[in-house]
């Protein structure tokens, strides 16, 4: 090997742990990772399964990799969304999806470029503090117009001026994207119902900063620092997020820096708590038959499966019925680790691949507690040309808690404000 | 009464290629733990749960819970490679160690049981019993391999390779222990209780096949030796590593909230999609 090579792998070596540069030759290559892959569905090429990835990442490490092969491992490190079903079906147990972010961070630093696609939305995480490239004074926008709206039962404090005992942390998607800030507003009401007291930061919420860990960003570490420094200093003690990417952001990815990640909590094991206390009640009947699409990143990266189906389960008239992948085997809606902006093409089938699951079960809607899982699905839903219809599961719970404040009464009460 | 069949074997050239071996061996294993060692240490440290770790272990390295959720027929298949290798390979390293022992006079008289005495039977047996486990998972692995082409197989060359260098071995041990079978009486050939299947016990003298078991036995000794050669090289290296990154990953999980946490039952697959 020649030496810009060598110092090359070494490179990217010495940003790998011993244990991932172990694992890399503990493969057996069974190749079950393979066939639980979703992505390997879509593209059968060697390259894109775990199998594929840790021989080539095996060589490239020790002996360096040609031209061709490298452009191969790239494709199937950056086609991949990092969901870790590999790693949950691996007779190893290899680490595979953290190993996949490991890689990515390590290349970079060895001088590899990841997609441009992937560098733009980075960047514009770290310039606007979220993927939107919207300005950040908008952030809190959506508690201010849903209680113009008359959707809430009582303004939403700011942190600065009312801090309590939780933060709502609603993240840019349920901030920015008008489609989906329903999910922070239903949160809100939620909360309201419960009698929970809250705050949020409003324009002072910065993003999570996950994307940057699921990309491999080499910043990752320093602004996920500066985000604790921040929860520390406004006192934040207990966080609720409803978004599963902004849960393994924050309780996952800030584990290793801030003991205060395991009082991160995700919405729905946040709910299910206040329906077992009785503080929150289901009361109106919700007829539907739904099945549930376990996000990657509650289910297999966190092991949240049963508060999220305990609270399905608990609304009267609703029917659960699982998909044949369920739980730890969930087949991913392909909008994790980054690669819809690598290829979304395949996205778009992952997800239709989803829907067709959902109706060989005869369920009527997928119902899910994470708003990028919802897009994701949407896609399939087109992709398929389906009937199915996707929830998010807020939408569930508001139509037994509170019907007024369903997705529908939302935007329309948006539209409204618009317009006047 | 001595019930090993002795017959010259080329010990000083043996013993010359498996000192070759075992330096090439260890030479291979430093350049690996350097390689190894280039990387970082955890950021997160493993604490608590060794209990339940090493339950964890025990379940996923001695019983292959995982490969046997997801197809049983697949773990029946490589817990018979599994248990027939490590049986041979703790044979022959009982014999390699009591044979020193013997030398020095340190061995307690273990060495001429085994060697001699009833002891030697039982390593017969033991022995057969674990080459046919052996032999009969990799025609299985061989025959899933080229014939039944499941779907995640990738048939690269170089696995082809070791499933057959295993077969080899498999086969010429059989074929020696066949010929020493030839020579013993009924009843002592009855612990070979495989390989006496393909041979008439006593049938043949001992100058009869003296040459034939000299050349079998250095061929087999020998192919073994090329195993050790090929190791750090092949796929086998699983073998050692698959059962550290289990260990390592089942301490580190439980802190990481993965997959063996917190319960392990209710996340048991269904079954694998592939073969
Ligand atoms: S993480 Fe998911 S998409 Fe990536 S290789 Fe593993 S199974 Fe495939
Ligand atoms: S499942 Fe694990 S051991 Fe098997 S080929 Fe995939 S990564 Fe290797």
């Amino acid at each position: 090997m020649a030496r810009r090579e060598e110092a090359q792998a070494d490179r990217i070596a010495g940003r790998l742990t011993r244990r991932q540069l172990i694992e890399l030759e503990a493969c057996t290559r069974c190749g079950e990772c393979q066939v639980w892959c979703p992505v390997f569905l879509q593209d059968k090429r060697e390259c894109i399964s775990a199998r594929g990835k840790l021989s080539l990442l095996q060589r490239l490490v020790n002996d360096g990799l040609p031209d061709t092969e490298l452009q191969d491992f790239l494709q199937g490190l950056y086609e991949c969304s990092a969901c870790g079903q590999c790693h949950v079906v691996c007779p190893v147990r290899i680490n595979t999806h953290e190993l996949w972010e490991q890689t990515r961070e390590s290349l970079v630093s060895a001088g590899i470029p990841r997609p441009e696609t992937q560098t733009k939305q980075l960047l514009t995480i770290k310039r606007a503090n979220n993927a939107f490239d919207k300005p950040q004074q908008d952030r809190g926008l959506w508690a201010k117009k849903a209680w113009e709206a008359g959707l809430l039962k009582a303004p939403v404090p700011l942190w600065r001026e009312q801090p309590s005992s939780v933060l709502y942390f609603a993240g840019c998607t349920a901030s920015f994207d008008p489609e989906m800030q329903s999910v922070a507003v239903q949160t809100a009401r939620l909360l309201q119902e419960a009698g929970v007291e809250f705050s949020i930061l409003g324009d002072e919420e910065p993003c999570c900063a996950g994307k940057l860990r699921r990309m491999g960003d080499l910043e990752f570490k320093a602004e996920a620092e500066k985000r604790i420094s921040l929860f520390a200093e406004k006192g934040i003690k207990e966080i609720v997020v409803s978004c599963a990417g902004c849960f393994k952001g924050l309780h996952s990815d800030y584990a290793a820096l801030w003991p205060g990640a395991k009082k991160v909590r995700h919405l729905t094991q946040f709910i299910d708590r206040l329906i077992q206390d009785g503080k929150l009640r289901l009361k109106h009947a919700v007829p539907l038959t739904v099945t549930y699409h376990d996000p990657c990143h509650l289910g297999r990266h966190n092991q949240i499966y049963d508060p999220p189906r305990r609270i399905l389960q608990a609304i009267p008239g609703l029917k659960l019925v699982e998909m044949p992948r369920h739980r730890a085997f969930s087949s991913c809606c392909g909008m994790g680790g980054g690669l819809k902006l690598v290829n979304p093409g395949i996205q778009h089938s992952m997800a239709g691949v989803r829907i067709r699951e959902a109706e060989s079960v005869g369920a009527t809607a997928v119902v899910t507690p994470c708003q990028t899982c919802y897009m994701g699905l949407q896609y399939g839903v087109e992709e398929t040309a389906s009937s199915m219809q996707v929830y998010h599961l807020n939408e569930m719970l508001i139509r037994s808690v509170c019907p007024e404040v369903s997705c529908g009464e939302i935007s329309a009460r948006f539209q409204h404000l618009q317009t006047t | 009464m001595q019930l090993m069949v002795d017959y010259p074997k080329p010990w000083l050239l043996f013993g010359v290629a498996t000192v070759i071996s075992l330096g090439y061996m260890g030479y291979a294993f430093i350049l690996k733990w350097r390689a190894w060692n280039r990387g970082a240490e955890e950021t997160r440290r493993a604490e608590g749960g060794r209990g339940r770790a090493t339950w964890i272990w025990l379940a996923e390295v001695l019983l292959q819970r995982q490969l046997f959720v997801l197809s049983p027929g697949r773990w029946l298949m490589h817990i018979l490679i599994f248990y027939g290798f490590a049986g041979l390979l703790f044979l022959s390293l009982l014999a390699s160690v009591l044979r020193p022992l013997a030398l020095l006079g340190l061995d307690r008289g273990l060495s001429s049981f085994f060697f001699q005495g009833e002891g030697h039977l039982f390593i017969k047996l033991w022995g057969d019993a674990f080459g046919l486990a052996l032999l009969a998972g990799l025609v299985a692995a061989l025959f899933r391999r080229l014939f039944f082409r499941s779907v995640q197989l990738d048939n690269s060359q170089a696995d082809v390779i070791l499933l057959v260098s295993l077969l080899w071995l498999a086969l010429t041990g059989f074929a020696l222990e066949a010929l020493r079978v030839a020579l013993v009486p009924v009843w002592q050939a009855r612990y070979s209780f495989f390989a006496q299947l393909f041979v008439s016990p006593g049938a043949y003298t001992y100058n009869q096949l003296q040459p034939w078991l000299t050349a079998l036995w250095s061929l087999h000794a020998f192919s073994v030796l090329g195993l050790m050669l090929y190791l750090p090289h092949s796929k086998l290296m699983h073998s050692l590593l698959a059962p550290v990154v289990i260990a390592m990953n089942a301490l580190g999980e439980q802190d990481r909230e993965d997959i063996y946490w917190p319960d392990v039952k209710k996340h048991r697959p269904t079954g694998s999609p592939g073969a």
